[in-house]
């Protein structure tokens, strides 16, 4: 249920009106826009009654929310969620400026990284990615540096200042990459391991929840909204292409599912196109569509050297064809009406 | 020493003080939290004698407000202090029921 009140609503009445509501037994979360002021209702909806709602001073409307996803929907924060990274001044996802994200697809060593992390920040990406548990089909494939990783992650997010994105995949390891990590990445595989859900909500830090390969937009609605019953707001969902009977890519980009999103939900929405096309060469256009349609962000994956990669070499760039999609970027971003985020802008204008 | 690496260093100095006032107050507040439970364990006895339901939503929404109202008063962020005192009034009235 959602209470809209009215405009020149105070702060006793917003008081008042949360004190009742949460009296029968339901939660309440405020968004307060400049016009009117927003009251989510979190709860079995049968024990509110509308009548009772109505008559509470300061409450205009009333209205019941049929979707399942509720803290994530659209409705609850129509202004839109931006998600920020405190100590990187200006790295925010969801505002006007577009974000990209960068690195490589598993953390090889210590040299690797700085030399990506250098790389990809002098062309113009905002965040650094790299996984340091790697959740691999088969059981024999190289499955990360683990904990080493994320320590070499710690010292070149130092000496770049480049905020980190990595992913966890085990709920025992929620703590130890909450220690080292900006952004906490559910991989798609992990969509819907709701336990693990519950446990990055409970950190409090951002969360970026990946589309699992056969889930629905509803699906990875719901996924949010396990991460967001636990009181963290800050999900940011990345569409990065789901299967189909389509063997030509790795997977099919599922473009639509972007405005989908931006219509349903509040929360930002990136795309990664390095998996969705699962080679080079489709990368760039895939983000070029990303970017057109919508998207707050892109996640790329780039190597210094994609033939060696030890993973996902074939869909990796190489920091030539990273920069040059960087440069080709900021026209799709101005004709989808977006900035370039400021860490890429001021380092266009050293350049 | 040139006078940034003295600032650096009063810096550092001023770090590890508010590191060390902050682990003063974190034990204070652990001991408040552990004096509320012991409170609540004494209400859910009362409640026990008096025939009433340890859950009582109405009370525990108007404890929430209270703890809104303060909060405004304090400049303490309204929404995160929300969050922590319906937190603790779960860990509470858990108390009680593990008493009962």
């Amino acid at each position: 249920m959602i209470l809209i009140t009215k405009a020149e609503v105070t702060d006793a009445e917003l008081d008042h009106i949360r004190e009742r509501v949460e009296a029968m037994g339901a939660r309440t979360h405020v968004s307060r826009g400049e016009q009117r002021t927003i009251i989510g209702c979190i709860g079995d909806e049968s024990l509110l009654r509308e009548g009772a709602l109505l008559a509470i001073p300061g409450v205009e409307s009333v209205m019941p929310v049929l979707k399942p996803y509720k803290l994530a929907g659209r409705d609850f924060r129509p202004d839109g969620t931006v998600v920020r990274f405190g100590d990187a001044a200006g790295t925010a996802i969801g505002g006007r400026p577009l974000i990209v994200i960068a690195g490589p697809c598993s953390v090889e060593g210590r040299e690797m990284l700085g030399r990506t992390a250098q790389a990809v920040r002098a062309a113009g990406a905002a965040m650094l990615r790299g996984g340091a548990f790697k959740p691999r089909t088969s059981p024999y494939a190289f499955q990360g540096l683990g904990t080493a990783a994320l320590r070499m992650l710690r010292d070149v997010r130092a000496a770049t200042g480049l905020p980190v994105v990595t992913e966890v995949m085990d709920t025992r390891q929620v703590e130890v990459v909450a220690e080292y990590a900006d952004m906490l990445q559910i991989g798609a595989r992990n969509m819907q391991n709701f336990a693990l859900l519950a446990e990055v909500g409970r950190t409090q830090r951002p969360v970026l929840i990946k589309r699992g390969l056969s889930a629905t937009v509803r699906e990875l609605l719901m996924a949010a909204e396990y991460v967001m019953a636990q009181g963290n707001q800050d999900v940011v969902l990345c569409e990065r292409g789901i299967r189909t009977f389509e063997t030509a890519t790795r997977n099919t980009l599922d473009v639509s599912a972007i405005p989908v999103l931006k219509r349903e939900t509040h929360l930002p929405v990136i795309v990664d196109p390095s998996h969705a096309g699962g080679q080079a060469y489709l990368v760039e256009p895939l983000a070029f569509a990303a970017v057109a349609a919508g998207a707050d962000g892109l996640l790329i994956e780039v190597h210094p050297d994609p033939e060696h990669a030890l993973s996902d070499g074939d869909q990796s760039l190489s920091f030539e064809a990273f920069a040059r999609l960087m440069a080709r970027l900021p026209a799709f971003a101005e004709a989808a009406g977006r900035t370039m985020s400021p860490a890429a802008a001021r380092r266009e204008g050293v350049a | 020493m040139s006078p940034e690496s003295r600032e650096v260093e009063a810096a550092r100095e001023e770090l590890a003080r508010l590191r060390h006032d902050i682990e003063e107050m974190d034990r204070a507040i652990i001991r408040l939290v552990a004096g509320r439970v012991e409170l609540a364990r004494r209400v859910g006895a009362a409640k026990r004698v008096a025939g009433l339901p340890a859950l009582d939503p109405a009370q525990e929404a108007a404890v929430v407000r209270r703890a809104s109202e303060i909060a405004r008063e304090e400049g303490a962020p309204e929404e995160d202090v929300r969050y922590l005192f319906w937190h603790l009034i779960g860990t509470s009235r858990r108390a009680q029921l593990a008493e009962a």
